[in-house]
């Protein structure tokens, strides 16, 4: 038998000791804590993001073809570290260059759904992509109306995969989005198809044609609460 | 001449030896260590532990030197591996012993800790060491995460990002696991740096004490299946088979000496003084 407490301890002790440690306890752990988990209280609790909310240019939509998506990368500002704006003064010659947050976007035109897919089919059963005829008469210069037609014919999808946020790449012998980690399928719509991802392809919902005919995005995407709520963290 | 000599040294290294006997208690430690009795057979079985604590010190020795070289920002590591790969002298070298041990560390261990469960060494009085295995092996297994992202190429940057996703679907707490790891909320140069502060400094300060306590343990209770164990177990359990059976011939009160339940060494050690 082997005892640890040897002398009695008293009520006023005790209440001393949890008085003091709590209050020692709190000096010592709160800074190193917040330290630590800062970006968790700046993206959860406060809801800051690091990356830039701009519009940023994609590319003309004329350049995207019929039949097959087309792939462009665009950069958005990322704040972090040593890519914030205290850090990048403009006034102190030492001051690091700008850091980016490189996204792929997968363009198309939206295939027409001729039976929507169910529960472990699989996935939609389409036609053929649809691209707007006034593309071929012009590039650019669009009236509001013609804007609304093209984007609600353009697919604007996140090449991030929706499993484990892989880049997918279009297989046009297969006519599928095809992720290499894990061998999700997506249709041309970003639609699932096959394998382990538990939705579609994610959009980006904050789209836009403007005059000069070119797409411009936000880093914002469709994500739905509750189960689908895996976050595209990577792009 | 030189017999006096050889005499002289002798007695000289036998001082040595003493003093710091006499101090530190070292020279009966390495005795413990080096001449452990274990069973003849299976004894290759028992140096996988020694294999584990080979490996990782290697990991320790190579990873300090290859912290000379390596700079953990987005925008050099790569470059700095690069150079540690083709520039520095025996830098291959360094590098291959850290990666090729670390994948061997991960082999070795998961042998020891199939050693231990078959042959039942994590029994009483052992539970404890089993458990601080299991912390280290999880330790480990971090490092190996960490690790991977440090060299800034396709490869583990993506293994990196699925790892951190696969995180990401823990239930209710997947979106901070991932913001922790990410130092945001977007993989960028805070996540190289929080990968790196993990794996340099955090989990290794975290194993080296848990190593210390593994090995002590260790020491405290012998290795298991050691040859004085079973003869001490196996006269225990006839003593309490004959006490039984006297039980049940008897009924007299005296049941005689009542079992004590399993003893380690610290109790055996008692009884012989």
């Amino acid at each position: 038998m082997v005892e640890l407490q040897k002398d009695p301890i008293t009520r006023s002790d005790f209440l001393g000791f949890g008085v003091m440690g709590a209050i020692m306890g709190a000096i010592l752990t709160i800074p190193p804590v917040a330290f630590v988990l800062s970006p968790i209280i700046k993206s959860d609790v406060l809801g800051e993001s690091d990356v830039g909310s701009g519009w940023v240019e994609v590319a003309s939509v004329a350049d995207v073809p019929q039949d097959t998506p087309a792939h462009f990368t665009i950069e958005f500002p990322l704040q972090q570290v040593y890519g914030t704006k205290a850090v990048e003064n403009p006034n102190i010659q030492d001051a690091n260059s700008k850091f980016t947050l490189k996204n792929a976007v997968w363009l198309s035109w939206k295939a027409p759904i001729k039976q929507p897919g169910r529960q472990g089919s699989n996935g939609d059963i389409i036609g053929k992509p649809e691209r707007p005829a006034i593309l071929d008469r012009k590039s650019k210069g669009f009236t509001d109306s013609e804007r609304k037609e093209i984007m609600s014919k353009l697919n604007v999808l996140s090449n991030s995969c929706a499993h484990l946020g892989c880049p997918v790449r279009w297989m046009s012998d297969k006519q599928l989005y095809l992720c290499p980690c894990h061998g999700g399928l997506y249709d041309i719509n970003g639609g699932w198809v096959g394998g382990p991802p538990p939705r579609g392809m994610y959009r980006y919902t904050a789209a836009e044609v403007r005059k000069d005919g070119k797409l411009y995005v936000k880093h914002r995407y469709n994500i739905e609460k509750g189960l689908d709520k895996t976050e595209p963290y990577v792009v | 001449m030189i017999g006096r000599i050889r005499t002289q040294t002798a007695e000289a290294s036998q001082v040595m030896v003493d003093w710091m006997e006499h101090r530190t208690g070292i020279v009966t430690m390495l005795e413990h260590f080096l001449y452990e009795p274990v069973p003849k057979r299976g004894a290759w079985l028992y140096t996988l532990g020694s294999a584990v604590l080979f490996t990782i010190t290697l990991q320790f020795l190579t990873g300090i030197l290859l912290l000379f070289y390596y700079v953990p920002t987005t925008d050099h590591a790569w470059n700095s591996v690069s150079y540690i790969m083709n520039d520095a002298y025996f830098g291959q070298v360094i590098r291959g012993i850290h990666y090729w041990s670390a994948n061997f560390l991960m082999a070795f261990i998961g042998l020891h800790m199939g050693q231990v469960f078959f042959s039942g060494g994590y029994k009483a009085p052992r539970e404890l060491n089993w458990v601080v295995g299991v912390i280290l092996l999880l330790l480990v297994i971090g490092l190996a995460f960490t690790g991977y992202l440090l060299r800034w190429d396709q490869d583990g940057f993506w293994a990196s990002v699925v790892g951190m996703k696969i995180g990401s679907y823990s239930p209710f707490v997947g979106g901070y696991v991932v913001h922790f790891l990410l130092g945001g909320d977007a993989v960028g140069p805070a996540t190289l740096s929080r990968f790196f502060a993990i794996h340099v400094w955090l989990l290794p300060a975290a194993i080296a004490p848990l190593i210390g306590a593994h090995l002590y343990l260790l020491r405290r209770h012998g290795v298991f299946g050691a040859e004085f164990e079973y003869t001490d177990r196996l006269a225990k359990l006839h003593e309490r088979q004959r006490l039984e059976e006297y039980a049940r011939l008897e009924t007299t009160e005296d049941e005689g000496e009542p079992y004590v339940g399993r003893r380690d060494r610290a109790d055996r050690e008692r009884d012989r003084e």
